[in-house]
Formats: structure tokens, sequence, C-alpha cells
């Protein structure tokens, strides 16, 4: 693909709100899922109140979020969490960028605009599973009570696309609003999405990424598919992670254009499905798709596997996932290539998973080490100071799909 | 565009499709799936006559929910339309794109209906994975042996147009040879109730462009085509239905369920399409409408028409008379309807079209089929979240090849920042 350049970010997650927030917590190697410290503020549900049983499913939640600190307290009511989580990272993406100053699109000191504006910048978000938060409540009313009294100011939330209807709506974005939805790979898939609409000059600017917002139900799903059972050996059990991040995307000439500062660029893209052997299979970890997926992202940035410093995988502490996803990176790889796992930190966020991959990609990148990359589970860099300049950012989708995407470090 | 295949309230397969657009056939009937009745609303597009059974195997039964099993049913059709053989569809060069508004609902719904009432142990474990839009093309994809990108695309009611102009795109950047691409949508109780409370919901009829309208009515189904590289399409000796030529796509960024009132998103979305097609709006023949039947619908479309058309009366229909409104699905079913009007001449009809709206001057094909040119058609659709995308489609080797697409060295200024 051509490269782009990620020109601004934005993120509101379980390790913080905010791009330096963020990097440094990524960094630090922070981890949200470990204590349910009451600290960092209150939490959205117990989850002893959902169940009635013990689980060892951990939740990663952006505790004490507070919408209103970025968005002000007007117009906030009907809006759900996906949807607010989704805006405050757009808000601060599109400043971080300089695309927007005090709330308002950029201009030049003679007032013409300083960039792409609203009617040439949009987004392409990837999400999962929607509002479950407003399903539910809905379907409460519709089971317990009557259908008639379901509240229609609340209805539109149940639609998939209504957290990026809403973004468009605060951020005033007109070029093209593109939802994606494929699980944990959606994110990813985002990019090779905004790869066709800015090549084509659909768009000149997009905030790409996705967002995912913990609910009841989501937490209960994974309790009931006994998500325990799958965890990884010795590991403490899986965690289910929320948040939104997005990245803002532009060809890599006309952002020099316009003199924005680099954070990174992406450069290549791959994705590929697997069916399963047997026709009762319905999960299925392939690593032959992503295996596929890896080779088809080194290919279209034209870079050798030997060139990569540093993998920012989709490991999350679900075994048969983690063992197909790292066999892949071996056989491209080789055992010793340095692999991280941000989703130690930040739980599995499903649909924005890919993109809290692509914001932690950058906190490695162009960067000396130090000492050891935050969240390794494998391998370690060719040398202990050395700078990561070419990233794989990887993510194994639950049902025989997988997609990667490479990234650099910006040119100095 | 090398085949297409129809799940719809009016037939299933491309031939009984066609010959009841052909006819003017109205597929709203009674709901039998739930009982509507303490809604106050009873009617809609349902699609009586599917059964997953005869379009998919135990095993797939067994693993997917109805909207994939119509996603998969139409995409077999497709298949089998394209008279495409499964080795030259296999592969890492095929993908498959699919829209939809809410995909498996009714397994979340039956999830949730377990968990209200029974509680949390209670939710059936095997239903879990079964849920979630991305299954849609994951589905298709193993059925045709696709190993290349698997995408849902969930566009609200543009989910179609989304998702076939996604997929010529991704086989004009070299992304993909071959895609399965559409939309499936099934009628489902809360969406219905949702609808209902939001007054939108017409008792009887789906009345677009008509003065006594009532509102929109629901409907379900599943529309996929076949898109190709003209390249792959010639090697193999396909025959080409049409061409999907160009889209153009924005957001009003106004209001989550209304239109624009000023239409001005839709009106550059459809701009866009002609333009990007190295056409002028005098080379267009019939515009396939969004058509929902509401009254904010009808005006914002008819200011479109007016705008992008000026005096020029270029005639107009809506398919949501006949099928109601299929949400995701709607803008897959009327992009077959745009192919059938290419293939046969024919506009499909408005029906129910009685008392024209003086506010919404537009040449509406009102209650019978009506013969025209028809090499260039539109097909429009504006939804939900403000998302606006029309898909332009030609008659198969009625224009020449499109200019190269070169992006210019330096961009136009930037418009609009003011607003």
């Amino acid at each position: 693909m051509t490269p782009y350049a990620v020109t601004g970010l934005g993120v509101a997650s379980a390790l913080g709100i905010g791009r330096e927030v963020f990097l440094q917590a990524v960094r630090d190697g922070l981890r949200a899922c470990d204590g349910a410290d009451d600290a960092q503020g209150p939490r959205l549900f117990d989850p002893s109140a959902v169940l009635s049983t013990p689980t060892s499913v951990r939740v990663a939640e952006v505790r004490g979020f507070d919408a209103t600190k970025y968005l002000g307290d007007k117009g906030l009511r009907s809006l759900d969490r996906l949807t607010k989580l989704l805006v405050v990272a757009a808000r601060l993406a599109l400043h971080d960028a300089r695309l927007k100053h005090d709330g308002a699109w950029a201009t030049t000191a003679s007032g013409s605009p300083a960039g792409p504006g609203p009617a040439q910048t949009g987004m392409v978000v990837s999400n999962a599973y929607g509002s479950l938060e407003a399903i539910t409540e809905l379907d409460r009313v519709a089971v317990l009570e009557d259908a008639r009294y379901i509240n229609p100011s609340r209805f539109p939330l149940t639609v998939s696309n209504s957290a990026a209807g809403y973004v468009s709506i605060w951020e005033d974005l007109r070029a093209l609003n593109v939802s994606v939805s494929d699980g944990n790979c959606g994110a990813l898939d985002a990019v090779a999405a905004a790869d066709v609409m800015l090549s084509n000059g659909r768009a000149d600017a997009l905030l790409v990424g996705g967002g995912e917002a913990m609910s009841e139900a989501l937490f209960l799903a994974f309790h009931r598919l006994g998500a325990a059972a799958f965890a990884a050996k010795g590991a403490e059990g899986p965690c289910i992670g929320e948040g939104a991040a997005l990245l803002v995307l532009e060809e890599a000439a006309s952002a020099a254009n316009r003199g924005a500062s680099s954070l990174a660029e992406v450069v290549g893209y791959g994705t590929a499905f697997r069916a399963p052997e047997r026709d009762a299979t319905l999960v299925n970890p392939s690593a032959e798709a992503m295996e596929r997926a890896i080779e088809s992202a080194l290919a279209d940035a034209g870079v050798a596997a030997s060139a990569v410093d540093l993998v920012v995988s989709g490991v999350a502490g679900l075994r048969h996932f983690d063992e197909a996803e790292l066999r892949a990176l071996a056989r491209v790889f080789g055992e010793d290539v340095a692999v991280v796992a941000p989703k130690l930190g930040l739980g599995e966020t499903l649909g924005a998973g890919g993109a809290m991959g692509m914001a932690a990609a950058i906190a490695y990148l162009g960067r000396a080490a130090d000492r050891a990359p935050a969240y390794l589970v494998r391998g370690s860099l060719r040398t202990p100071t050395q700078t990561v300049r070419t990233a794989l950012v990887t993510s194994l989708g639950y049902y025989g799909n997988a997609s990667a995407l490479v990234m650099r470090a910006a040119a100095s | 565009m090398t085949g297409v295949g129809v799940v719809s309230s009016i037939g299933l397969g491309r031939a009984a499709f066609f010959r009841a657009l052909e006819q003017g056939v109205s597929g709203i009937s009674p709901v039998a799936s739930f009982d509507a009745s303490p809604l106050g609303r009873q009617v809609a597009g349902e699609v009586k006559e599917f059964e997953p059974r005869d379009h998919t195997t135990h095993g797939e039964q067994q693993r997917m929910g109805r909207c994939a099993a119509m996603a998969l049913a139409a995409a077999r059709m497709a298949v089998a339309d394209a008279e495409i053989k499964a080795q030259a569809l296999a592969g890492p060069r095929t993908a498959v794109v699919i829209g939809t508004t809410m995909g498996e609902a009714r397994i979340l719904a039956e999830m949730e209906y377990e968990w209200i009432v029974h509680g949390p142990q209670a939710v059936t474990r095997a239903l879990i994975p079964k849920y979630g839009s991305t299954l849609l093309p994951i589905h298709v994809a193993r059925a045709v042996g696709a190993q290349g990108m698997v995408l849902a695309l969930p566009a609200a009611c543009a989910a179609g147009n989304y998702a076939i102009s996604f997929a010529a795109d991704l086989i004009r950047s070299g992304r993909a040879d071959v895609v399965v691409s559409g939309a499936a949508e099934i009628l489902q109780e809360l969406q219905f109730s949702g609808f209902v409370r939001l007054a939108a919901m017409a008792p009887e009829r789906c009345q677009p462009f008509d003065l006594n309208r009532q509102g929109l009515l629901l409907g379900e189904g599943s529309g996929m085509l076949i898109l190709e590289s003209e390249e792959h399409a010639m090697r193999r000796g396909a025959r080409l239905q049409a061409e999907v030529r160009e889209y153009g796509l924005s957001c009003d960024a106004y209001h989550i369920t209304r239109p624009h009132p000023d239409a001005a998103g839709s009106i550059t979305a459809m701009r866009g399409a002609i333009e990007r097609s190295g056409l002028t709006p005098a080379d267009v023949d019939f515009v396939n409408a969004h058509g929902t039947g509401t009254r904010a619908n009808d005006l914002a479309e008819a200011k479109v028409m007016r705008d992008v058309f000026g005096d020029r009366r270029v005639p107009i229909s809506s398919m949501k008379s006949m099928l109601g409104h299929c949400m995701g699905a709607a803008s897959a079913l009327e992009a077959i309807g745009c192919i059938f009007t290419l293939e046969t001449g024919l506009y499909p009809p408005t029906i129910g079209y009685d008392t024209p709206d003086p506010d919404c001057d537009v040449d509406v094909v009102a209650n019978a089929a009506r013969r025209g040119k028809s090499d260039v058609v539109l097909n429009n659709s504006l939804a939900f979240g403000g998302y606006n995308a029309v898909t332009l489609f030609a008659k198969a080797g009625a224009l020449p090849p499109p200019a190269p697409r070169t992006r210019p060295a330096t961009r136009p200024p930037a418009t609009g920042s003011a607003a």
C-alpha cells in the first residue's frame, strides 16, 4: 500500500485516556486487568451481582470514565458508553493531528483551512458487538413489561453503526463513515478499508480504529463460554477489556504538505481466512490463516521478515488462540523474534483490539530500548538496546480469519 | 457483475424476483414469526417461503442462524447464476463482503430472554459463538471456499450499497479478483417494536412519494452479487450482467435517524457517483430510490433529484413499496433491482401510489413497470447515522472504460471548514 502517516492518536483505554498517558502506560507495562482497586474510580458493574457463581473472567474497564470532561455535559444523556468512548477518542485524535484546534477545524493565520476539513475527513471504525448495553436495557423492558414501553430515544443505539453515526455528528465528519465488523480483526481490517478510501481519493484524512464497550452481557458471554477453560496454563485467566482507539491516517505526502508531524507510518496490510477441517467446527483458531495474513502484509509493505524488529501480537490469554498465533509467528520469523502482548495489560478489547495494538506499536516504535519491551511473551530484541524501526501488528479471529499490519517508525 | 442471488418476500432467486418486480407484486403480509398484535402494527415484508433446509446442509444449519442462512442461500444462488466453477472461486483471491444492520438479531434475543427470565446460568452456551455480524461473511466464505478478506459492514440501511461498492473498490485496487458481496437482514421483534415506537411504521401499506403516506414497513431478505475483475470474468468466459461503475459516499453529520433537510450530503454522494463514473446527470436513465415511505425521506430524496437533475424529470421508483424496508439488505435487493432494469429495460413500479404529493415533484413509476432507456441507473440509499451511499450501475459494455484514476498531485483547497 501507499505509506500512510499516523498524524494523530486518540485513546480512551483501561490504561488511561489520551495519547501520552496511554503510551507511557504501555512502555511501563501497566496492567489494568489485575486488581479491582476502587481508588481507580467506580466500576461499571459488580461481576458478583451479575453472576451468583465465581468466575475466573477478569475485566479491564476504563475506570471512572467521565465523558463530560471532554465533551461537556450537554447532549450526553441519550448516548451509551460505546458512543462516548468513541467520541472522546475521535476528538482527542483530531486535536492531536492538529486537524482541529480548540474544538474548531484548524485554520491558518489568514483564516483559510490548514488541512483537510469536515468534507474531506471521515472515519472507518471497527466494532464487534454494538451496544449490548442498550439492547439489554430495551430487551428487559420488552420481556418483563411490554414492548410498547421501550424508550424510543434509546432505540437508535441498538443499531450497529449507531456509535459511528454519533461520532460523525459530534465531530462533524462528512466525507464518509464506514463501520466494520470482523471481531477482533476488525480494527486492522479498518485500515484496509481506509486504504481503499484514501487511495481512491474518497477522503483526505480518516480516523481509523475501533471501539468496544464493557457490558454485563459481554461479561456474561465470556463467563458462560467457560473462557477459563481455554485459559493459558499457569495464566490468571482471560481478561475482557473495553475502550476506543482511533488513529488519524493521511497519505504521507499530504501530511508532509500540511506540515503535520507523524507518530508512525502504516505501510502494509494482509488478511486471510481458512475454513476448519470439520463440518461441525465453528470457533477456529487458524495458524495457517495467521501465517498467510502475515506473509501478505509483509509483501504488501515490501518488507522482509528479517526486517521486523518486534511483533505486537493479539495474544490475550486464550490458550488455543495464543498457541496458533505464536505457531504462525514462529513459522515466519523463527522462535527468537520479540513478541509482545499488550492485551495482557488492556484486556481483549475485541473490535478495538487491533486499534489498541496499533496504538501500542507507536509506544515501541522509534525508541531505543533501555530494558526488555513491556508485555514480552517470547523472544527478545536483537540487541538489548536496539531501536524498534519496524513492527508487525497481528490479530487472530475467532472463526478462522486473521489480519496483520506492518508499521514503521516515523522518519526523523 | 456476473451473478445475482435473491431471498425476498416476493420471490427466491433471480427469475422469480424479476417476474415479481415486473408485475409489481406486494410481499407484505401479516407477521407470523412473532406476535406483533400488541404493538398495533401487524404487517411486514416477511419472507415466508424461505426454509433454511432447502438451501443449506445439516451441518450449516447447526452452526448458523436465520440471517446467515439467508445470506448463504442468496450467495449460492448468485454463484449458480454466475456459472462460476468451484475452483475459480476458491482461494486467497476471493473475498466476501456482506452488509447488515443487526445480523443474527434473533439469536441475541433468545439469549437475552434466557438471561432476563431464567438467570445468567440459563444462557445456552452453544448460542454465544453464533452471534456476531462477522459470521455472515465467515459462513459464506466457508461455503464458497473463499480465503481472502472476510468482512461485515454494518452500515445500517445503506449496508448493501456499501458492501457492493467496497467490493468493487477491492477488485479495482488489486486486493481481490472475485468478491461475493451483498447484504442480509431478518425481521426481529425488538427492531419491529422500535420502529413502532419511533412512530415511523405504517399500518398497512408503504407508499413512497404519495401524499397520504403513513410511514415505512419493515421487511427482510438477502441479495448477493458476484463481482469479478473484468479480466477474471473474461478469462472464464462469463456473461457480464452489468458493470458496477462507481459510487459516492458522504455522511450528513446531522441527526442519527433523520436525513438532513437540505440533503447536502445525499446530493454530494449522488454527484460523486456520477462524476466519478466519468458521466454527467444527463447520462442517468433511472433512479432506484431509497424511498422508505416517510415524509422526511421523500422530501430529502425529491430535493436530491431536483438538485442533481434540474428540470429533467428522471424516473424514480421505490421497491420498498413491494418489499418493505429490508434495512441492511434493502440496498442490496435494490441493487439487484437495478440489474433487472439494465437487463429488461423495465423500471420496477412503486405500488400503492395513489395521490401525488405536490411537495415531491418527481416522476414516480406509478403502479406498473415502465419501459425506458436503461443504460445507466443509480441506486440511492440514505441510512441511519447520516450515511449516504449511491452506486452507479451500467449495462455491460454500454460505457467506454473509465479513465484511469490518478490522484491530483496537490489537493483542491479544503472547503466548508466554517460550518
